[in-house]
C-alpha cells in the first residue's frame, strides 16, 4: 500500500506541476480553454492526492497526520482543495495560477521529508488527533489562499488595465471580499484546531494550555488574523492594507509550521 | 464629553482593540523566542550579561506570568466587556428592526432591481423565506422577507466566548492544585498536602514488536485519609485516558527506570530499598554517605565521544550509572554492570531488579469547564459571524404593475450584490 502511495505521490507532483504550467500558459495566451484544462489537471491531482493519503493511512494503519512529511503533503492537499473551491466558486482561474506554485512548493517540501512510517508514541494515540490536525490543514489551506489573494490584490495595482484583466481578475472590492471569505474560513478552522488541541492536551498532559511554542505561535497567528478582520471594518484599511496583513498572516502560518519545529522545539516536536 | 466618558469610549473602541491585539501578538512572540524559566547565568552565557539583566528586569524569563502580560490581557478583557456592553442595546434594536418591514421599505437597500414581474421568484432564488405581504406608508403593496438574524450576534457571541475562555484560564491558573507522584508498584505515597494517599497497584509498559512503546498503563488506588475508614477509589489510567478520583484528575504522565539498592556492611545485609533514577539513598548507619542512582541502561553501550546510552529497551546488557557522595562531596561516579558490586570501605552496594516507575500527575482545576465553554462559545460566535449572513429583501409594487426588488446584506458586500443581480436578472429574463 505504501508503494502505491509512493507512486501516486509522484504522479500528483507531476499533475500539480503540469497544472501550474497550464495556469501560466492561460495567462500568457489568454485562452479560457487552457484554464479549463489546468483546472481539470488540478482536480485530477487532488483526487489522486486524496487516494495517496488514503493509501498512506491504510499502509500505516492510522491517520496520516503525524509527522513532517504527512503534515506537509496534507497541507498541500488542503491548499489545493481550498484554492480549487475558490477558483470554481468565484470563476477565478487566475487564483489557480498564483496558488499552484505555492501548492507545488509545499508538496516539494513534503517530498524532501522522510517518508518512513513510524509507530505512534502513546501521546499521539488519540481520537482528537484527527480533529486537531485535519482542521489545521483546512485552516492553513484557507490562509494560503488568502495570502495568494493578497498578492494578487497588491500586484493588481501595478498591472496595466486590459480586457483580459478586467474579465479574469475581480475588481478590488470583490477581491477584498473573497480574501475576507478565505481568512474567515481559515480563522474558523484555526479556532477549531486550537480548541480541539487544547481538549486533547488536557487529556494527554493534564494541561490544556502550557505556552508551548507551537501553541503560542498558533495563538499569534489567530491574533494576526483577528486583527485583520477588525482592521477591515475601519475606513481606509480595506483593500491594500488588509492585503498586506493577509500576506504577513501567512508568514506567521509558515513560521508556526516550519519555523517553530526548527527553532523552538517543544511538545509538538514530532509534528 | 467628560474625561471619564472619553476614557470609556477609548477603552471600548475598536482602535484600542486592534492596538491590544498587535501588542499581545508581539508579547506572545517574544515570550516564545526567549527561553523561559532560566537563571541570570544561563541567559548571560547564552546572550550577554547586559541582555540577561534586561531579560530579568523586563520579566521576559517568565513572560506569560509577568505583570505586563497580565495587564495586556486585563485590558483586552476590559475592552471586550465594554465593547459588548456598549453594543448590546444597539444589537437588540437592530435584531428587532431587521425582522420588521417598516424600516426596510423606506431604505433603498444595497442593491435593487426594477421591472420585476414575479418578485417571489427573486426571493426564492436568494433563498429567502416566504415573504410577508405588507404596505408602504403611501399605501403601495409590498413584500418583505428577512433571514439569518442570528448572524448579527456573531461578533458579540465570539467576544463573550473569549472573555469566558480568559476568565476560565485565569481563575484556573490562580486556584488549580497540581501534584506529581512517582513510584513503582506497591508504593503508597501522599498526594501533596491533600490528605489523600496514592497507591500504585501495577504499572506496565506495553511494547510493540519493533520495541517502541505502545502504551503506559498504571493501576492506582486513592485513599481519602480525611474521611472515616479511609474510603478508596481505584482506576486504570493510560496516556490520553486520565481518571477522576475524589474530584481530582490523575494522568499517566511519564516513566523511567528504578531498581533495588542492596547495601551490605562487612558482608552482612544492612539495608535494601527501591529508588528511581535521579533519587538518592543515604546509608542507614552512615547518612553522610549517599548513593545516587543517576540512570539505568537496559542495553548498555558506550560510544566514545557520545557517552553512555542504551541500544534497545530490552534487558540485554543492563548497567546502572551511579554516583557516591560523602559529606556532599563526590567520591566517584561510574557504570555498574548487573553482576558487579561497588565497594566503599566496609560497605558493598549492588543494584538489582530493574523495573519501570511511573510518574503520575494529579490535578484539580475547577475552571477547566468554564474555559471549555468559552472555547465552544467562541467557535459558535465565529460560525455565526462568518456563515450566518443576515439578509433582507423587499419588493414594492410600482404604478405600472411591475415590482422593484431591494436587498441588503450586512456582510455580503460585492458578492451578495452579484448574487442579487443574478437572481433578479434571471427572474427578468424568464419573464
Amino acid at each position: 500500500m505504501l508503494q502505491i502511495e509512493n507512486t501516486l505521490f509522484t504522479i500528483v507532483m507531476l499533475l500539480y506541476f503540469a497544472a501550474m504550467l497550464l495556469y501560466f500558459a492561460f495567462i500568457a495566451v489568454k485562452k479560457d480553454g487552457v484554464a479549463k484544462v489546468a483546472i481539470g489537471l488540478q482536480a485530477a491531482g487532488l483526487a489522486l492526492h486524496t487516494a495517496a493519503l488514503i493509501c498512506r493511512g491504510i499502509g500505516a494503519g492510522r491517520l496520516p497526520l503525524t509527522n513532517q512529511y504527512e503534515f506537509a503533503t496534507s497541507f498541500a492537499w488542503g491548499l489545493c482543495l481550498v484554492s480549487l473551491i475558490f477558483v470554481l466558486r468565484f470563476k477565478f482561474p487566475v487564483l489557480g495560477a498564483f496558488a499552484s506554485p505555492v501548492t507545488f512548493l509545499i508538496i516539494g517540501y513534503a517530498a524532501m521529508q522522510s517518508k518512513e512510517v513510524r509507530s505512534l508514541m502513546p501521546a499521539l494515540r488519540s481520537n482528537w488527533l484527527g480533529f486537531h490536525v485535519s482542521t489545521a490543514i483546512i485552516a492553513y489551506g484557507a490562509f494560503g489562499v488568502s495570502f495568494v489573494l493578497g498578492v494578487i490584490f497588491l500586484l493588481r495595482d501595478r498591472m496595466r488595465n486590459s480586457g483580459f484583466l478586467d474579465q479574469h481578475i475581480p475588481n478590488r472590492e470583490k477581491l477584498d471580499v473573497i480574501a475576507y471569505r478565505s481568512v474567515s474560513l481559515g480563522l474558523l478552522f484555526l479556532t477549531f484546531t486550537i480548541v480541539t488541541g487544547a481538549i486533547w492536551a488536557e487529556r494527554a498532559w493534564g494541561s490544556y494550555w502550557s505556552w508551548d511554542p507551537k501553541e503560542t505561535w498558533s495563538l499569534v497567528t489567530w491574533i494576526i488574523y483577528a486583527a485583520y478582520l477588525h482592521l477591515r471594518l475601519r475606513r481606509g484599511w480595506q483593500g491594500r492594507a488588509a492585503a498586506i496583513f493577509a500576506v504577513v498572516g501567512f508568514a506567521c502560518v509558515i513560521f508556526t509550521y516550519i519555523g517553530v519545529n526548527t527553532f523552538l522545539p517543544g511538545v509538538h516536536s514530532y509534528a | 464629553m467628560s474625561v471619564f466618558k472619553r476614557i470609556y469610549k477609548f477603552i471600548a473602541s475598536m482602535r484600542f482593540a486592534i492596538a491590544l491585539l498587535v501588542v499581545l501578538a508581539v508579547a506572545c512572540s517574544v515570550g516564545s523566542l526567549v527561553t523561559q524559566g532560566q537563571s541570570y547565568d544561563w541567559y548571560a552565557q547564552r546572550y550577554s550579561e547586559r541582555t540577561a539583566a534586561l531579560i530579568l528586569a523586563l520579566g521576559l524569563d517568565d513572560a506569560f506570568h509577568s505583570a505586563w502580560f497580565i495587564a495586556i490581557t486585563g485590558f483586552l478583557c476590559l475592552n471586550l466587556t465594554l465593547c459588548n456592553l456598549t453594543r448590546l442595546p444597539r444589537l437588540i434594536r437592530l435584531a428587532k428592526a431587521e425582522g420588521r418591514p417598516e424600516g426596510a421599505l423606506k431604505d433603498p437597500g444595497d442593491v435593487s432591481a426594477a421591472n420585476i414581474a414575479d418578485p417571489r421568484a427573486v426571493f426564492a432564488r436568494l433563498r429567502m423565506p416566504a415573504p410577508i405581504a405588507c404596505q408602504t406608508e403611501d399605501g403601495r403593496e409590498a413584500l418583505f422577507a428577512s433571514k439569518h438574524r442570528a448572524g448579527l450576534w456573531g461578533a458579540w457571541v465570539c467576544h463573550l466566548g473569549i472573555l469566558l475562555l480568559i476568565l476560565g484560564f485565569g481563575l484556573g491558573q490562580m486556584t488549580q492544585e497540581q501534584y506529581a507522584v512517582y513510584g513503582v508498584p506497591g508504593d503508597v505515597k501522599p498526594i501533596g498536602d491533600t490528605g489523600r494517599m496514592l497507591q500504585i497497584d501495577d504499572f506496565t509498559v506495553g511494547l510493540r514488536d519493533d520495541d517502541t512503546v505502545e502504551q503506559y498503563t498504571a493501576k492506582i488506588t486513592v485513599y481519602d485519609m480525611n474521611a472515616d475508614g479511609a474510603p478508596s477509589q481505584s482506576a486504570e489510567i493510560r496516556v490520553n485516558q486520565p481518571a477522576t478520583l475524589f474530584g481530582m484528575k490523575f494522568y499517566q504522565n511519564s516513566t523511567g527506570w528504578a531498581g533495588k539498592v542492596n547495601i551490605a556492611k562487612d558482608g552482612e545485609p544492612l539495608q535494601e530499598a527501591v529508588i528511581c533514577a535521579g533519587e538518592y539513598l543515604p546509608v542507614a548507619d552512615k547518612p553522610e554517605l549517599v548513593v545516587v542512582l543517576n540512570a539505568f541502561y537496559p542495553d548498555y553501550r558506550f560510544v566514545p565521544g557520545e557517552g553512555p546510552s542504551t541500544a534497545s529497551g530490552q534487558l540485554n546488557h543492563p548497567a546502572w550509572l551511579y554516583s557516591v557522595y560523602y559529606q556532599g562531596q563526590v567520591l566517584g561516579m561510574n557504570a555498574l554492570m548487573a553482576d558487579e558490586e561497588l565497594t566503599i570501605d566496609e560497605y558493598t552496594v549492588t543494584f538489582t531488579d530493574p523495573q519501570s516507575y511511573t510518574l503520575i500527575s494529579v490535578k484539580r482545576d475547577r475552571f477547566t469547564p468554564l474555559a471549555l465553554v468559552g472555547g465552544l462559545v467562541t467557535m459558535l460566535g465565529l460560525l455565526l459571524a462568518f456563515y450566518v449572513q443576515p439578509a433582507r429583501a423587499w419588493a414594492i409594487r410600482q404604478d405600472d404593475g411591475g415590482w422593484t426588488v431591494h436587498g441588503r446584506c450586512r456582510k455580503g458586500g460585492a458578492i451578495w450584490r452579484e448574487d442579487f443581480e443574478r437572481a433578479a436578472g434571471t427572474a427578468s429574463n424568464e419573464e
